[in-house]
């Protein structure tokens, strides 16, 4: 008699996954979020404070710029853990420059030019020498990480100059790393979305062999997403090492994780070829919130982690029921 | 029905409720806790029997001229650049002692031993170290002993048996009694206050909660915890955890405690980017270094730690009196020049006294 039922209308399971189908990861995530804010907001109307909204926005913004590069990375069929240490190692070049009186723009630019550079070392590894990307990048999380503490024997760096400090500048009142966050994530999603090497990374992290006939140059392109991706790190890095007075020159702990589950999260199917940086930078703000609202719910932090990890479990296996689908 | 539910979910609150209060301050743990006198008498010292371990047949240099090497767990950095201080100080004070201080560059245990074995080998009269690790660093020192050299630590302990006396920094209760004290002073005895810690499981953060709960209910029973939140060792975390409390609790909140080195300096920055400079005071354990921006424009008046000139300082006279057989197993106290008379505690060990506060006025003197 159940079985009519089912017949008639489909289960609770599927029914969420025609919603994800139609609607897209993006959508679930915004909704999570506005969801969290009204039922936190409810319980304790500080929540949605002026200084909290700014707090969790601007706070984590530096995570969503990771993830962006991060999703990019994932789209095209590979993995990056080595992503915070690489934010650490970038972070600490920026501050090591302005505390030693190097011009401004100096120390902004070159954890860029050395995010990039490193990548790209990274990315010819991946795509000539055909390292699996998971091997490259575990192995340069160690050689980050260790190189970083050998170089400043965790000291920190202080006495940074004040007109270094672009995460605490507020154009219009609103802090500078939201303008990065929302800038660079829209420029991101249309990029991939309209240009050429968009829909290439798309190819080639969706059917590799394919792309390959229709003339692609798998090996450039993938050590040009890594290179896209140190970039991203680089920008990532000034505004961590710029939100405090301070650089503690070691690895923020688990900043790697964090960000895959962003990007993840979002939507990038971790088998590659799908995926949006709009939805890696929303679910970077769903964990934020999460965090912040753990607080305020006197939830202790653990949960956190637990949070996240079942949301990269739930997405994960709705990714992995979508393809069987589509098969 | 419904009122059985109604029952069993007052029941269930009310217990929670109870839980709760036995339980103290999230973050703290449940070993039991020994607050100091408010008015900072000294607690009376439990009788433990001597565990330290003596040299074999040393020689009698009583007011003889000696030769001492410090092995501090690296060199290099401010922290035992100033205990290394304090060392020569004492040393010169003393007259007719020719102290050095000489370790590894990095805070290696392997390096450690290897300069401890060199030193022992070239012959000096006396060691004084603090251990990279307390049981790697116990064979070399037992060398040291059976060679008839006095052995005392500083800082960092090894097993007891490895070395004669060591310098205890700070206690649990008198850091306890310090932070509460000082937040009391500059919040008020009726502030609300929340706490910035490592994790909820981290042995010494938990031991200082737990020790600051028994002491602020004793001594200034009006103030109020709120609560504990974790912020890892994590600079950025920190800060947006304690940012986050300050939104939370908007003016309610008047204080907040840092309990790592990390902790404090991030969370007198989220003080001070939230515009919260004196209505909301920082206390925490800190280095001088990482507050002093915080501290020279007034948004952090109070930085516990101890000084670590005074603990070289004191490590080094410890040592003389060893060696001059005027601080013996048994011994209840011991002179320690300008710090005059140290108590001895847990069997072997010398306390440094009540911890240092690092304040506006003498904070420009540390460099670590």
């Amino acid at each position: 008699m159940s079985f009519d039922v089912m017949q008639s209308r489909p289960s609770f399971p599927r029914r969420l996954l025609g919603f994800v189908e139609a609607n897209g990861q993006e959508a679930i995530i915004l909704a999570a979020i506005i969801l969290l804010f009204v039922v936190v907001g409810v319980v304790n109307p500080r929540f949605l404070g002026n200084s909290n909204l700014t707090s969790i926005f601007s706070g984590n913004a530096y995570i969503a710029v990771a993830a962006i590069g991060m999703a990019l990375v994932i789209i095209s069929g590979n993995i990056d853990v080595s992503v915070g240490s690489l934010i650490g190692v970038l972070a600490t070049i920026a501050g090591t420059l302005a505390v030693n009186g190097y011009p401004i723009i100096v120390c902004w630019l070159a954890p860029l030019a050395v995010g990039v550079a490193i990548n790209a070392f990274v990315g010819f590894l991946v795509a000539y020498v055909r390292i699996p990307s998971i091997v490259v990048t575990l192995g340069m999380l160690s050689v980050l990480k260790g190189g970083l503490i050998s170089a400043t024997a965790g000291a920190w760096i202080n006495n940074l100059p004040p007109e270094f400090m672009l995460a605490q500048f507020r154009p219009f009142g609103v802090p500078a790393p939201i303008y990065f966050m929302v800038t660079l994530t829209l420029l991101a999603a249309l990029w991939m979305r309209y240009s050429g090497f968009g829909r290439t990374i798309y190819a080639i992290g969706g059917n590799p062999d394919a792309a390959r006939v229709t003339g692609i140059r798998i090996e450039r392109s993938i050590v040009c997403v890594f290179m896209i991706h140190g970039f991203f790190a680089g920008i990532a890095a000034v505004l961590f090492a710029t939100q405090l007075q301070v650089i503690q020159s070691t690895v923020p702990p688990n900043l790697e994780l964090t960000v895959i589950t962003a990007a993840v999260v979002g939507g990038v199917s971790i088998l590659g070829g799908t995926g949006t940086v709009i939805g890696s930078t929303l679910a970077a703000i769903l964990f934020a919130a999460i965090g912040s609202a753990l607080i305020f719910t006197n939830v202790s932090a653990y949960w956190l982690r637990a949070v996240q990890g079942l949301f990269i479990l739930a997405t994960v296996l709705a990714d992995m029921a979508r393809r069987r689908r589509l098969r | 029905m419904y009122k059985t539910m109604i029952l069993a979910l007052g029941l269930a609150v009310g217990s929670g409720g109870v839980a709760m209060a036995q339980s103290a301050w999230t973050g703290g743990d449940d070993l039991p806790t020994s607050p100091l006198a408010c008015d900072g008498a000294a607690g009376a010292a439990a009788a433990m029997p001597y565990d330290g371990g003596q040299p074999t047949a040393a020689p009698d240099l009583k007011g003889q001229k000696i030769t001492v090497v410090d092995v501090p767990k690296l060199i290099g950095i401010g922290y035992f650049n100033a205990t290394s201080k304090g060392i020569a100080d004492a040393a010169t004070e003393l007259g007719s002692v020719d102290a050095k201080t000489d370790g590894p560059t990095k805070a290696n245990i392997d390096e450690q031993i290897t300069f401890l074995d060199n030193y022992i080998t070239s012959g000096v009269n006396g060691i004084l170290f603090a251990a990279n690790d307390p049981v790697a660093i116990a064979p070399v020192l037992k060398k040291a002993l059976s060679k008839g050299i006095h052995v005392v630590g500083y800082d960092a302990n090894s097993t007891p048996d490895a070395r004669e006396w060591f310098v205890n920094q700070a206690q649990f209760n008198g850091i306890a009694k310090s932070m509460i004290d000082n937040m009391a002073k500059e919040a008020g005895e009726e502030a609300a206050f929340a706490i910035v810690t490592s994790t909820f499981t981290t042995p010494n953060q938990a031991r200082w909660i737990a020790e600051m709960a028994a002491y602020q209910a004793q001594c200034h029973p009006k103030m109020k915890w709120l609560e504990t939140v974790e912020a890892q060792e994590d600079n950025v975390l920190s800060f947006n955890q304690a940012t986050t409390l300050i939104n939370k609790y908007g003016d309610e909140l008047k204080g907040i405690f840092g309990m790592t080195s990390v902790a404090t300096p991030a969370s007198a920055e989220a003080v001070s980017q939230g515009g919260k400079c004196g209505s909301i005071a920082v206390v925490g354990l800190a280095t001088p270094n990482a507050m002093k921006p915080y501290v020279e424009k007034d948004c952090v008046k109070s930085v516990v730690l101890w000084n670590p000139v005074d603990l070289g300082y004191a490590a080094m006279y410890v040592l003389r009196a060893a060696i001059d057989g005027d601080l013996k197993p048994g011994a209840t106290s011991v002179k320690a020049g300008k710090l005059g008379e140290l108590q001895v505690i847990n069997g072997s060990e010398v306390l440094l006294g009540q911890p240092y506060t690092f304040t506006k006025e003498n904070i420009g003197n540390f460099d670590f």
